[in-house]
């Protein structure tokens, strides 16, 4: 496959062409020639004026139910889902049936991933069937490709085996990831704790659940002297403690959900449950807590937490309701609408190069020879998400018929084109 | 006159002047309920169901005598929420039913929201009767019209509501109401059964202490102990919450005043509220339940009134 990119803006900080617009051809994979008014022979040639174009993107935390929920999102619908949303890359959470713990598990996800233009890389658990009580084997699942190791959607509960989990782990430089969660505070809440779910009158889940397991597990990981990396961070007080804890040494990094950044507590008045998430929506003033952190840099990627449910688990009483919303395809339009004042070279940043740096992926830039692995995407392009485009297998998202700013074009990953 | 909503989730959504029309459409009814033939055909060929997806035994009472007094047809749906979520969803289970040809739906549920849920995807109009800790309107809405009718006015009226306050549909709805009529509202009872943002959510006096909190008001609403909370860590006896924040006579004795004192049902005696303090003249406990079924007549009445 030969595709020749025209007249893109290069958006990467660590390329030498950064913010030059210039032509670009991919040969087989990789980049074979950059520069201006390429004349070369392409089997596709792509007009991307005024377009950016980005290494490629990485999702840390994505649920795509295969194996065992295919029903929701399977790898292929998943992939594609993925590609429409810009992302090169996408982590998979081991909440599948059976659990991603043990090495035929990965490399399940591992062999049949192959195929698929997005390089789908799974995170195998911390414990065994994600319960918080045995070490799962996570030397194995390294060596067959484990990305990172997590229960996903369960926070490790027990301090002691965490410490245990942070210590295992760096024989392999292995990093942890957490949901942070008590779960013994209001386990049944719905929403946020707030003005909101008083009003409401729906149980709610404090922003001190998050906060303990976030500072309780810095202290864990300075013991350890391991690396752990808090997902989908949602409270002021959460990214203070990250923040204050990164000054003290290495070894902690957040991410941050697109739908955190655009909707708050105040958003929840009719019960939509397509607002259910966990963490929950937090208050108006811990989203711009959010918004702030991540201008300021202090957030280190985004993860989508795309967490596909087929319509009988979503159209339902809010109690009753499966927590979780899809997020892959819609993720930079929401991020770039809920926080307009980033610049493209930020956005790369957070989305292709802080990922990378932080889970150990071998860094992709635009440079001549490299493996092609990249993203167009245009920050001013207004679009509105509609049902019927939706890839992924599950329609479980607020933001259907919503207008949102930013839009992916397309990516180029192994030799696949996609364009949107 | 007629309501500003279709139907009736909650309080929380009515304006004052949906309040003041309920309340003396209510007291209408309530003559009509005096008179030797107290059936009157408003609701004549009108159909409602009354889902009950949690247990009850005064408000579906209420419900049903409230619509054979405007003429309505009824039927009645008693399940637990539980065994409808394992097999059929709460969608699929009404859906069924208007295909019948239902024109209003009362509904008991146990989850909150759930009215709110069902209003957005079917056409009949909705009455709720409780759902989860959110709301129980027409329970607000007859705490209110029994207060009116034994001190006269809710303006400037001070009234605690006393209890577990975090698990209460009704303080809720209560709370809603007195605010927007004008009352002053003090929520008293253990700190682990009152919702730690109620203060600055709801606009309400937060009280720890029950002695002060009655010197305070001149209504006291009651509300009922779940007997299955004790296990939840919320409070360690029932014996323990008796001592801090049950009613007795003695405590009433030392206020030096008379205070009305309500309470929804069904009662605990001997728990929140001891026999001799529910029996004596102060109670307008039964009061309460005969005023319900000219509420729910009123609401009933409005809302097909407007469906029309």
């Amino acid at each position: 496959m030969k595709a020749l990119i025209k007249q893109a803006r290069i958006t990467d900080p660590n390329s030498s062409f950064n913010g030059q617009i210039t032509d670009i051809f991919i040969e087989n994979g990789v980049i074979s020639q950059i520069g201006k008014d390429l004349t070369v022979q392409a089997d596709q040639v792509i007009d991307a004026k005024g377009v950016c174009l980005s290494p490629g993107w990485v999702d840390v935390f994505a649920h795509f139910g295969d194996p065992g929920y295919e029903y929701k999102e399977s790898l292929e619908s998943g992939s594609a889902a993925a590609a429409a949303g810009g992302f090169t890359d996408v982590f998979v959470i081991p909440n599948t049936q059976p659990v991603l713990q043990s090495k035929s598990n990965i490399e399940y996800i591992v062999s049949k991933a192959k195929a698929l233009s997005v390089n789908i890389r799974p995170i195998g658990a911390i414990t065994r069937g994600c319960e918080g009580k045995d070490l799962a084997e996570m030397y194995d699942m390294r060596a067959s490709g484990a990305v990172a190791f997590s229960d996903g959607i369960h926070a490790v509960q027990s301090a002691g085996l965490l410490v245990k989990a942070l210590q295992y782990v760096k024989a392999f430089n292995g990093v942890l990831i957490q949901l942070p969660d008590d779960k013994s505070i209001n386990p049944h809440g719905l929403m946020h704790e707030g003005i909101i779910s008083t009003q409401l009158g729906m149980a709610g889940k404090p922003a001190l659940a998050e906060e303990l397991v976030v500072n309780r597990d810095i202290e864990l990981t300075r013991y350890a002297e391991s690396q752990i990396h808090f997902t989908a961070v949602s409270t002021a007080r959460s990214v203070d403690a990250i923040r204050n804890a990164k000054k003290e040494g290495p070894g902690i990094s957040c991410s941050v959900t697109p739908y955190h950044l655009f909707f708050c507590d105040e958003d929840i008045t009719t019960y939509d449950s397509n607002l259910k998430v966990n963490p929950p929506l937090r208050s108006k003033e811990d989203r711009a807590a959010l918004i702030s952190a991540l201008q300021n840099g202090d957030i280190d990627c985004i993860a989508t937490h795309h967490l596909p449910h087929e319509y009988d688990s979503k159209v339902l009483e809010f109690e009753y309701a499966k927590f979780g919303m899809i997020g892959l395809e819609t993720a930079y339009g929401v991020l770039q609408t809920a926080v307009p004042e980033v610049k493209p070279e930020q956005w790369v940043q957070l989305l292709a190069i802080g990922p990378r740096a932080i889970f150990g992926l071998d860094p992709v830039t635009i440079e001549k020879g490299a493996v092609t692995s990249l993203t167009l995407f245009d920050p001013k392009e207004k679009w509105t998400v509609a049902e019927k485009d939706l890839r992924s297998r599950s329609k479980n998202t607020p933001f259907t018929g919503k207008e949102l700013t930013g839009k992916v074009k397309g990516i180029f990953n192994k030799d696949a084109v996609i364009l949107q | 006159m007629s309501l500003s909503t279709k139907h009736l989730l909650g309080i929380k959504n009515l304006t004052p002047e949906d309040i003041s029309l309920i309340l003396s459409t209510a007291a209408q009814f309530k003559e009509v309920l005096q008179r030797p033939v107290k059936k009157v055909p408003s609701l004549r060929d009108i159909v409602v169901v009354n889902l009950f997806f949690e247990n009850s035994t005064r408000t579906r009472i209420s419900f049903e005598l409230a619509e054979k007094r405007l003429s309505a047809d009824t039927i009645s749906f008693s399940a637990s929420a539980s065994s409808v979520s394992k097999g059929e969803t709460l969608l699929d289970t009404v859906n069924n039913i208007l295909s019948m040809k239902v024109d209003m739906v009362v509904m008991r549920h146990s989850a909150s929201g759930a009215p709110h849920f069902l209003a957005q995807h079917i056409p009949a109009a909705i009455i709720n009767a409780g759902d989860g800790i959110n709301e129980h309107p027409t329970q607000g809405l007859l705490d209110a019209f029994s207060i009116i009718e034994k001190t006269g006015s809710l303006q400037g009226r001070k009234v605690a509501i006393i209890g577990d306050i975090m698990h209460s549909r009704v303080a809720q709805s209560n709370i809603f109401l007195l605010n927007k009529m004008g009352a002053e509202v003090t929520v008293c009872g253990p700190p682990t059964l009152i919702p730690k943002h109620i203060a600055a959510a709801l606009n309400v006096n937060v009280s720890y202490n029950l002695q002060e909190t009655l010197q305070w008001c001149d209504v006291a609403n009651v509300l009922r102990i779940q007997l299955e909370r004790q296990n939840q860590v919320l409070f360690s006896s029932l014996r323990e919450y008796s001592l801090a924040y049950g009613i007795n006579r003695r405590l009433l004795d030392s206020l030096h005043k008379e205070i009305v004192i309500m309470h929804p049902g069904p009662i605990n005696r001997g728990v929140e509220i001891d026999s001799d303090v529910a029996d004596s003249k102060q109670s307008i406990i039964l009061q309460q339940v005969e005023n319900g079924v000219a509420v729910r007549m009123a609401v009933l009445y409005l809302l097909s009134q407007r469906s029309n």
